[in-house]
């Protein structure tokens, strides 16, 4: 690949490498493989497993099309020598003259996600890995665990293929490490990867024992140190504080031997069935090439360099890098970049938005109200995700026999984009007027079969799922017979409602192409700039006299970037740009509507009232600092906050500078009973504090308590630089925070230390507390104006957790920064771009369109007695009156169905069965009720 | 042979029938005696739904919202 | 000097989770997407996960 031009217009060659596989021709049936005599390690299963020199990737891969390894395949190395997939293959797709093809592309911006690989642990042979078998990687593990994995889910030694009962996980292998592999920094995601196999393992072999070896608990993220804490006390997972020193065989059993040093400073033996090597993140060799390529440069840990205030732009313009690329990051952090990027790609491209852009094309629908019942039903195998329990032949046979069913097929997985076309197919040839599937759950499979059914030429709401996996394969997995028994009952339940359902029409709203952002801080004001430069207006609002929120109060960004100049900029860029309106002082008192068509009110200081029309609403409105009410805070003056203690150091404060001595106390009022959750920033807030003070003056006393250092990232370098400079790092436990004491000289600290093994008495002349980050106020107010969630903790809370990080579950709102959880500058800014970037994906047009599940007036039946109107939670219901010729008045509902969201309340209450919703009519559930008893 | 209770279970799409998704999932095990009906919202099952149920045989009608 | 014409697409390199939400997120908006993957399929690292926290959502 190479990349010239410049930004807007970059011209790139990409090489396309040959499958030898023609994708047109391949139906994915797999015959090739049966055939294929070469076995080869399967890097997809982390080479736990076999695959063939022909293989698909994975059972669910897209495209789901077979290629050739040509590394590894007979023919390719020797002309004539195998071929057994050409006479196997029964749509003549190989191809083996297949050559590579150059394409060059014309492109305005650049987006590099090459991702990340694991740490390769056998090249130093590390714990006996690739000696012992049962040492392996997490990511081995994950296969072990997975049902589609080499042992279908049942956890086994590689050795023997004995069950587990005993595993330990051993952490920072190829992170933290400069002596191993030069990996300083720390991969952020292993320990939370570590707790949730253990968790899961755990789940599978009831009385496993699995046991955690680390040195810091990293579980910063948001609802982590939770789950961290359910796996300890609920699940019983053991976690031991300690670098263990070495893994040998006991025997020749398979049984592993590990030596450490517990917490109470004892030499402790202790055997395993299996070995976990908790293994990092690194950047892979073609992504580092590509970085030479396209000519951006990479940190001395090659990640790409990129700026805390524009954590997804490269250092060449135009060209911008999202996920593990520019440093270790979990999956939704790797979503929220991948957006962001999206966000500053498109502000270089918005003058020339949809101008390239093609529409997904549909055929017109056919007109099916005249037909008879022609109903189509599709058995899912799912792999053997069905057919291993249920009898997915009997399911097909009886369906057959269901009134209206013409046709059924069985297919292995029934999502696959070849059983897509085939679908397409039958429908057409068979001139269905109604699908079924029977499979997997319509909540994440539904809008893909619409959209076939749609290209065969059907109204996509002719559609019916019967679930027969979530709710079925895999919750009787060991009666075979009721679990085919409740196949059919399913799947004839939806059989019978389909056969009730007529086409349906989406409907169209239009969008306001507007955008309100509700907080004026660091994450709003990025917000409003992307959204703006991107040509959409916008109104930020904030309720107090200045714009910056807490970046006012910060100096350094982890990496060293100065906070109040890029805040200052970023204020005067807000102030003298033509698209944003900002609204000082100001508070939303009253909100309504639904995405692309919000009404909200917002009151001044001053109180005047404005109303603003909007498409979209992103909440940004921060957090607050927690006051902490322990170890002499408000009683002292030398004992203070972090924030406090920056101002103090920025006048050069007295106290400051006489002081010899500073103790920092970490996680004041963060991950106790109150705030059950890691603030995340004040670990690198202190450490950097701490380097500050040493590299002013090397001869101060600098102690920092705490319960796990959790400088993340890259950020474990300063922590690496803090010790080097004589910082000291004392570990505490909950059950014994350390005691603060006055003295005439000043401060005693008392604190167990886990090294020494008694308590440890520290002179202290300044104290300072890494106080908690606590949910800002009224956000609960500003949660129910809007009708979206908090979590636990009082943070606003995403769509999903993983795959939907800055949406909320209500379509057309979002949320963005320290609302969502604590969190530094560059992921505030990154929620705050991605934020961006999914409402623009709502701004960018004129119109959307909804679903057709919405209510029907039955005119007929409805007598206009309004029970509904008062019960609809969106307003949707209207009573209208009308009179006739002969002078009688009518009254009748009517149903804005923009507003209706088809929850049916209308239904359930109505007397008359005057009004219904389209796809769940009463009619359509009592069929299914009646189908579900009728044997 | 033993009482096998015929059991419906209406389940809102938004809550119940995605955790009855997730008892999936997670391969919690139980027993195979409950249909389950997907609405769109549990305030959508007229009381009519359920009565016409246990007049068709139903020994327990839930409705999970 | 002519500035050259702007062009309303973009080139994504890498099929993993974050590219795909690139891809998505641009496509929405109104622009055209090239997303390169290197291997024979997308999906990325976390095709590779069996579930994920806290959901244990299978992470297909």
């Amino acid at each position: 690949m190479n990349v010239t031009g410049e930004v807007g217009n970059f011209t790139i060659t990409v090489k396309e490498h040959p499958r030898y596989v023609d994708m047109s021709k391949c139906i994915a049936c797999g015959e090739c493989a049966v055939k294929c005599p070469k076995k080869v390690n399967d890097s997809y299963n982390a080479g736990t497993g076999k695959r063939k020199a022909i293989y698909v990737k994975y059972p669910q891969a897209v495209p789901l099309k077979y290629q050739i390894d040509a590394d590894n395949c007979i023919w390719l190395k020797k002309p004539g020598r195998c071929g057994a997939c050409v006479k196997a293959c029964p749509a003549d797709a190989i191809n083996f003259d297949a050559v590579e093809h150059i394409h060059e592309i014309e492109v305005g911006s650049v987006i590099l996600s090459p991702g990340t690989s694991f740490f390769d642990p056998s090249d130093s042979g590390v714990y006996g890995y690739g000696e012992y078998p049962n040492v392996v990687t997490a990511m081995q593990l994950e296969r072990y665990l997975s049902a589609s994995g080499p042992t279908e889910g049942h956890l086994v030694r590689p050795s023997d293929g004995k069950p587990v009962r005993k595993m330990a996980f051993l952490q920072c292998v190829g992170s933290r490490d400069r002596n191993l592999c030069g990996n300083e920094y720390c991969s952020s995601v292993c320990c939370m990867y570590a707790v949730k196999e253990a968790v899961i393992a755990k789940d599978h072999v009831p009385g496993l024992e699995a046991s955690v070896f680390y040195m810091d608990m990293r579980t910063h993220g948001k609802g982590f140190d939770e789950y961290y804490q359910r796996a300890k006390n609920e699940s019983g997972v053991r976690f031991v504080r300690c670098r263990v020193n070495g893994v040998e065989p006991e025997g020749d059993n398979g049984d592993l031997r590990l030596h450490y040093v517990n917490e109470k400073g004892q030499q402790i033996e202790d055997y395993f069935d299996l070995v976990v090597l908790s293994v990092g993140l690194e950047t892979p060799k073609p992504a580092m090439e590509l970085a030479e390529r396209v000519g951006i440069r990479l940190t001395s840990h090659n990640f790409a360099a990129v700026s805390d205030f524009a954590p997804v732009s490269t250092s060449r313009d135009g060209v911008f890098t999202c996920g593990t690329f520019s440093g270790p990051k979990d999956i939704p952090q790797s979503v929220v970049e991948g957006s962001a990027a999206a966000a500053v790609a498109a502000k270089v491209l918005s003058p020339v938005r949809h101008e390239l852009a093609r529409k997904k094309t549909f055929p017109a629908e056919r007109d099916i109200m005249a037909e008879e019942l022609r109903i189509g039903v599709f058995v899912c195998h799912c792999g053997s995700n069905i057919a291993g329990y249920v009898d997915v032949e009997a399911v097909a046979d009886y369906s057959a026999t269901l009134p209206g069913v013409v046709h059924v097929e069985r297919n292995l997985f029934t999502c696959s984009q070849d059983t897509q076309d085939l679908m397409v197919r039958i429908i057409q040839e068979n001139k269905l007027n109604r699908v079924v599937v029977a499979a997997c759950t319509p909540r994440t499979h539904e809008q893909l079969f619409h959209e076939t059914i749609r290209a065969a030429g059907l109204n996509e709401y002719l559609f019916e799922m019967a679930n027969i996996r979530n709710q079925n394969s895999w919750v009787h997995t060991g009666d075979k017979a009721a679990a085919t028994q409740k196949a059919n009952d399913l799947t004839r339940m939806a059989v019978a409602k389909i056969s009730w359902q007529g086409p349906l029409e989406n409907v169209v709203v239009p969008i306001t192409r507007r955008a309100l952002v509700i907080g004026g801080g660091i994450s709003g004001m990025a917000v409003a700039l992307n959204l703006a430069s991107q040509g959409f207006p916008v109104d930020l609002i904030e309720r107090s006299k200045v714009l910056g929120g807490n970046g006012l109060h910060l100096h350094n960004t982890w990496s060293g970037e100065n906070v109040p100049l890029r805040v200052a900029k970023m204020v005067d860029q807000i102030i003298w740009h033509d698209l944003v309106t900002v609204h000082m002082e100001s508070e939303v008192i009253e909100a309504e509507g639904y995405v692309g068509n919000f009404r909200s009110i917002i009151k001044s200081r001053n109180g005047s009232e404005l109303t603003i029309d909007h498409g979209v609403t992103v909440v940004t409105t921060g957090a607050k600092r927690f006051l902490p009410d322990e170890y002499g805070y408000q009683k002292y003056r030398e004992v203070v906050s972090a924030l406090e203690f920056d101002k103090l150091c920025e006048i050069n404060d007295k106290h400051v500078r006489k002081s010899k001595s500073f103790v920092f106390i970490q996680c004041v009022g963060s991950r106790d009973s109150d705030h059950n959750y890691c603030s995340k920033v004040c670990c690198t807030h202190s450490v950097q504090s701490a380097i500050a003070l040493k590299e002013e003056d090397s001869s101060r006393s600098v102690y920092i308590l705490y319960r796990d250092m959790r400088t993340y990232g890259q950020r474990e370098l300063l922590y690496r630089k803090a010790r080097e400079l004589g910082v000291v790092f004392v570990n505490y436990e909950i059950h014994g925070k350390p005691k603060v004491d006055k003295d005439e000289d000043g401060f005693i600290v008392e604190v167990w230390d886990h090294v020494l093994h008694r308590p440890l008495l520290i002179h202290a002349d300044m104290i300072i507390l890494a106080a908690a980050i606590i949910p800002s106020s009224g956000v609960k107010k500003l949660a129910q104006l809007y009708k979206v969630s908090l979590d636990g903790q009082g943070f606003f809370q995403e769509a999903h957790a993983k795959l939907r990080p800055v949406d909320f579950a209500t379509d057309g709102l979002f949320v963005a920064g320290m609302a969502h959880y604590p969190k530094p500058v560059e992921e505030s800014i990154a929620q705050a771009l991605a934020a961006s970037a999914r409402a623009a994906t709502l701004l960018s047009r004129d119109k959307m369109t909804l679903d057709g599940i919405k209510a029907e007036v039955d005119p007929e039946f409805c007598d206009g007695c309004a029970l509904c109107v008062d019960v609809c939670p969106y307003h949707a219901i209207t009573l209208l009156e009308k009179t006739d010729d002969k002078g009688d008045v009518h009254k009748l509902i009517s149903i804005n169905k923009a507003h209706c969201k088809g929850c049916g309340l209308c239904q359930g209450t109505c007397p008359k069965r005057g009004v219904s919703v389209a796809g769940f009519s009463l009619k359509q559930l009592e069929s299914q009720v009646e189908a579900a008893l009728a044997v | 042979m033993s009482f096998e209770p015929k059991i419906i279970a209406f389940c809102c799409n938004w809550c119940s029938y995605a955790a009855a998704d997730l008892a999936g999932t997670s391969r919690m095990q139980y027993p195979s005696n409950v249909r389950i009906v997907r609405v769109m919202c549990s305030g959508m099952v007229h009381p009519e739904l359920v009565l016409r149920a246990f007049n068709q045989g139903a020994d327990g009608v839930m409705v999970l919202g | 000097m002519m500035k050259s014409k702007t062009i309303g697409s973009v080139l994504v390199v890498g099929g993993g989770i974050t590219g795909m939400q690139s891809a998505l997120d641009l496509a929405n908006a109104g622009y055209y997407v090239y997303l390169v993957e290197r291997s024979g399929a997308i999906g990325g690292a976390m095709a590779q996960l069996d579930k994920t926290f806290p959901t244990n959502d299978c992470s297909m």
